[in-house]
């Protein structure tokens, strides 16, 4: 492998990093003001008009106190509940043949914990939420993808390969398997597009990230 | 929306990476630390958390690093060490069934006072505080009355941070009276080396070799350094060809996996060798180069012209001819393999107890050196090379009085030269004897007195005579036939429960540092001897400087620079093995010259008769005069002051002399011998008791089999489901002539005993002998080795009510008598005569 490869390995998976880093932000909490002023800049907007999303007109014509309030209701109505809403954890979308139960805290919930200690990572003592939450699988995915990007830097295929193999285990046994599912009920639940295409957004990636993975590994 | 491709996520990581720059803004993340290899493990068939810890195996000698999986507190899998340059993730069935030494359910947990006759069974349970008060008494009062030395120490196997320790405590109370076990192992091969080449222990170079030549080693089985060198030896024999030729008098595992099997008759390794060494040189495929080195005659100074006709004199006698009448080995097999031996080079000449535990066994073994010599295979990549160890740097404990000594650990006076690593099967008889000095306090530590030596009766008949010694104290796990014996008893923990420095030899040649750390706290009050003695130390009075090993090993990590530099203790807890990945392999050692200034320091004097350079103030000589007076061979310690060996005008790092004052040349010719009036040059020496052997009569031999450890493990279950019965084995030619048929119970008897068995009668022993095993026949040792429940069992082990053997196996050694080689003192395992009747 040329090093002019081992480079773009190594940006790539810098930048796969961030996309990573975007979701699982998202997913993490209601949209902060911060985060909307980035959602808002020129940016953040090309690309998602580039990929076919639509933001809304709402975002523009409200106040930003009104936007936030909005965003907040629709972050709780469909994630948090009170009510029917879907729960952003693995152990409930995961299909029962695959060993889903339909419940919170489920085995998948136990398998996910495992994998991430087993990596080396913990959660950390503030954490207060499950171990399979769509925001801390990405994150996960966040830090794998990083730590593969220094390996390129520094050992070249050699030293990414350790991630890499992280990464296709845990896309193959955890993120594959229910996130597009989740992501698919989250579209048709919601009327708001920037969610709506958040969670498009989101089922698009790990259906690329997927691709890619069966590519490098053959 | 359209899909994504890779052209999109530089755009989508822009976005991205601003969001997560402003991240203070967004709520803490989930997840801290960092992706490491090794975090949280989980039980792939349990899921449960478990914890890998690095540590080593002890179930053998062989010491390999190895990796736990302790499972909610229980250890519940042992693995190799995939770090390790020496065993490189590999262990073998003894080590990974140590985890039924930690958990044994015959284990020993508590201190235990005998209560009734000695030997009668009758324990009471005493306290810690109860047991140190009472051993502190007893030392306390011989030691005060001037008498250390009747406190007689006892180890079987006690290596590395152990053997420092322990004997800092020794030397601090003032016994020298400590004897150890290797009279029973290879005590013998090791005197011979330092007859010849000066250290001890030598390392095969497999990696390197391209032949191999086998006198009596089980080296694929049952090896002193076995899962490292074994490994090799197959990775030559099956990735490069290489040759082996195993000479043995049955067909052991290593013998039927050698490239080819000679049948050889007991005791007459020697006579093949010699021939081997006769036809090297009269063929002249002998190295010149190594010559120089050579001592071959009585002058230091002898041309290497001069040293090959003494040599071919010496040997004219000794034609392959001669050693097939001898030996049973046809004289053309000889001649062909000694000159297949010379034309591979480098090649490899390896021998062990099957060549060297008999009455001539000293000299079969400088006859192998001799070979590997001759032919240049000593020191050097693929040859027969010095055994490159750890060198720990460590604590040491106060210095105590000079040490008082019984002489009891050489035998009866005179009966070995040069015993140098003792003769401590006779020790039992030399105290029933009683002109020696008995001592008063007998305790044994890893060691089992009554069954591992021979003439299992005479020990047990002596341990249990109070009138001989009056106090008894085993320090063992496990409740075995010598424990049995004991007054008091101190519980020891298994291995896998203890801190240790490690040092074995490397196969590479390259040191490897290492340590052993508890997988789980001990059991019960199991409580580590190490620890014990730091106790002992401050009740007597003589603080040895650390409180436990824990502490010592620490301090020795830090004191020790490779491993401090690397990260110490915590380094070393967590990886478990260190090596200097700079290290180059020790070969060649001996051509190092020696600098000029070491030969112009105060007290180096040169010795001409052997051509060495030596400090007579590193020895027992008083001045210099005295020194040359009686010059190096005859000054007592004299090669603690070696320097080097003068060649030609240089001076040579030439071969360091350990034990005994040997020159710096490879000594065939042994001027130590001749003083003491043995042959100087290796000789053939038949063994008395076979040349007076009648018609019906055979040689016993014994042997190990890979699943056991010597005396060590019949209590391991997974290891004795696999190995619990051993019939001896009787050639079919023999058998038959006896009127014995395969599956006969049959009465095996010497001149000590009788035991009975029952014949396998194969094509896998040689004629004339009967080879029964090793490690069986226990009649304590609780219930996976003897059916018998130890006195303060347990019965928390659910295997019980699935163990399904009900034999046991015979032990040989009752009928073997402790005899020794009369040069180094080596117990004579392989030279008993029997009569085999059926029973």
């Amino acid at each position: 492998m040329s090093q002019t490869n081992d480079r773009e390995n190594r940006d790539v998976a810098r930048q796969r990093s961030h996309i990573y880093g975007l979701l699982a932000t998202f997913y993490r909490q209601e949209v902060t003001s911060d985060f909307l002023r980035q959602i808002k800049a020129p940016q953040f907007l090309g690309v998602f008009s580039d990929l076919g999303l639509e933001m809304g007109q709402d975002l523009f014509q409200k106040s930003e106190e009104s936007v936030l309030e909005e965003m907040s209701v629709e972050y709780a109505r469909l994630l948090l509940g009170p009510g029917r809403h879907i729960s952003p954890h693995e152990s409930v979308h995961l299909p029962e043949e695959e060993g889903g139960t339909g419940q919170l805290w489920g085995k998948p919930a136990v398998k996910v914990k495992k994998f991430i200690e087993a990596s080396g990572l913990e959660y950390k003592s503030e954490y207060s939420g499950l171990p399979d939450h769509i925001s801390v699988e990405l994150e996960f995915m966040q830090h794998l993808t990083l730590r593969e990007a220094q390996a390129w830097e520094e050992d070249g295929r050699k030293g990414s390969e350790f991630y890499l193999n992280i990464e296709k285990t845990f896309m193959e046994e955890h993120l594959t398997r229910w996130i597009p599912i989740f992501c698919e009920k989250v579209m048709e639940e919601t009327e708001m597009p920037f969610y709506k295409g958040m969670a498009a957004l989101t089922k698009k990636f790990i259906e690329f990230e997927q691709e890619e993975m069966v590519d490098k590994s053959g | 929306m359209r899909d994504i491709t890779r052209r999109d996520i530089f755009k989508l990581g822009a976005v991205g990476a601003a969001v997560i720059a402003t991240g203070k803004a967004f709520s803490s993340q989930a997840l801290a630390g960092d992706i490491v290899e090794g975090g949280k493990d989980f039980s792939p068939k349990t899921g449960v958390e478990r914890t890998m810890i690095p540590s080593s195996c002890w179930s053998c000698v062989t010491r390999d690093p190895m990796i736990g999986f302790v499972e909610d507190g229980r250890l519940v899998k042992l693995e190799g060490q995939p770090n390790s340059i020496r065993s490189r993730g590999k262990i073998c069935a003894k080590g990974a069934a140590g985890i039924n030494q930690l958990y044994d359910p015959d284990r020993i947990l508590y201190p235990m006072k005998r209560v009734g006759k000695r030997g009668e069974g009758k324990w009471k349970r005493i306290t810690w505080d109860e047991a140190l008060t009472e051993l502190t008494a007893r030392l306390k009062k011989v030691r005060d009355d001037g008498h250390p030395e009747k406190f007689m120490f006892h180890y079987g196997r006690m290596k590395a941070s152990s053997s420092k320790i322990v004997k800092a405590f020794l030397s601090a109370y003032g016994t020298g009276t400590v004897g150890n076990h290797t009279s029973i192992c290879e005590g013998g091969k090791w005197t011979a080396q330092e007859l010849t080449w000066g250290a001890h222990y030598d390392n095969w170079d497999f990696d390197n070799t391209k032949y191999v030549l086998n006198f009596g080693s089980g080296v694929l089985e049952a090896h002193t350094n076995h899962i490292p060198t074994s490994q090799r030896l197959v990775e030559a024999m099956v990735d490069r060809g290489v040759k082996m030729v195993t000479f043995d008098v049955r067909i052991s595992n290593t013998a039927a996996r050698s490239t080819e099997w000679v049948p050889i008759k007991p005791g007459t390794d020697g006579a093949v060798v010699l021939a081997m060494c006769r036809e090297v040189m009269e063929a002249g495929l002998y190295d010149k180069a190594f010559f120089p080195f050579i001592k071959a005659t009585d002058n230091p100074n002898a041309s290497t012209d001069e040293k090959v006709a003494a040599l071919k004199a010496h040997l004219a006698k000794y034609t392959p001819q001669w050693a097939e009448k001898i030996s049973g080995v046809p004289a053309a097999k000889i001649k062909a393999t000694a000159l297949e031996f010379a034309q591979n080079k480098p090649a490899c000449v390896i021998s062990y107890r099957g060549a060297v535990a008999h009455y001539n066994g000293n000299d079969t073994e400088r006859a192998v050196q001799m070979l590997g010599a001759i032919t240049g295979n000593i020191d050097n990549p693929g040859g027969r090379c010095h055994g490159v160890g750890a060198k720990w740097k460590s604590p040491k404990g106060p210095k105590g009085p000079k040490a008082k000594k019984l002489k009891i650990l050489d035998g009866f006076k005179g009966a070995a030269a040069y015993p140098t690593h003792h003769s401590n099967h006779q020790i039992l008889k030399v105290i029933k004897d009683g002109k020696a000095g008995r001592p008063d306090i007998y305790m044994w530590y890893c060691y089992t007195p009554v069954y591992a030596n021979g003439e299992c009766q005479e020990n047990i008949d002596i341990l249990k005579d109070e009138s001989l010694i009056p106090y008894t104290v085993a320090v063992n796990a496990y409740y075995d036939e010598s424990t049995a014996l004991a007054d008091l008893i101190l519980p020891n923990p298994s291995y896998l429960e203890w801190w240790d420095w490690e040092d074995m030899v490397s196969p590479t040649q390259v040191p490897e540092y290492y340590i052993r750390q508890p997988f789980v706290k001990p059991l019960g009050e199991s409580r580590d001897f190490k620890d014990v003695v730091c106790d002992l130390s401050s009740r007597l009075g003589f603080p040895l400087g650390f409180n436990s090993a824990e502490e010592f090993v620490k301090k020795s990590c830090e004191m020790t620079p490779g491993i401090k530099a690397a990260g110490g203790f915590d380094f070393m807890k967590k990886q478990g093995v260190w090596h200097d990945p700079n290290a180059k392999p020790k070969f060649d050692m001996y051509k190092k010259k020696v600098k000029a200034d070491a030969l112009k320091k105060a007290g180096v004097i040169f010795d001409d008769a052997t051509s060495t350079y030596w400090n007579w103030k590193k020895s027992g000589a008083k001045s210099e005069a005295e020194a040359k007076q009686k010059g190096y061979t005859k000054t007592k310690n004299a090669y603690k002051g070696y320097v080097g060996l003068k060649v030609g005008n240089d001076v040579f790092a030439g071969f360091k002399p350990d034990k005994v004052n040997k020159s710096g040349f490879f000594e065939f010719y042994s001027e130590l011998l001749k003083i003491k009036n043995f042959p100087a040059l290796p000789t053939y020496v038949p063994i008395p008791e076979h040349e007076k052997m009648g018609p019906n009569e055979l040689v016993l031999t014994t042997y190990k089999v890979p699943v056991h450890i010597h005396a060590r493990s019949a209590n391991c279950k997974w290891l004795t489901e696999i190995y619990h019965d051993n019939p001896g084995m009787i050639n079919t030619e023999t058998a038959g002539r006896l009127g014995i048929s395969d599956g006969d119970r049959i009465k095996v008897k010497s001149e000590v005993g009788e035991i009975t068995t029952t014949a396998n009668v194969t094509e896998a022993v040689v004629p004339g002998v009967i080879a029964i095993s090793h490690h069986l026949g226990h009649w304590e040792y609780g219930r996976y080795a003897s059916g018998k429940k130890a006195p303060m069992a347990g019965d928390d082990d659910p295997d019980l009510k699935l163990k399904w053997w009900d034999t046991y196996g015979v032990h040989p050694n009752w009928i073997i008598p402790n005899k020794l080689d009369p040069i180094n003192g080596q117990q004579r395992w392989m030279d008993t005569v029997v009569t085999v009747k059926k029973a």
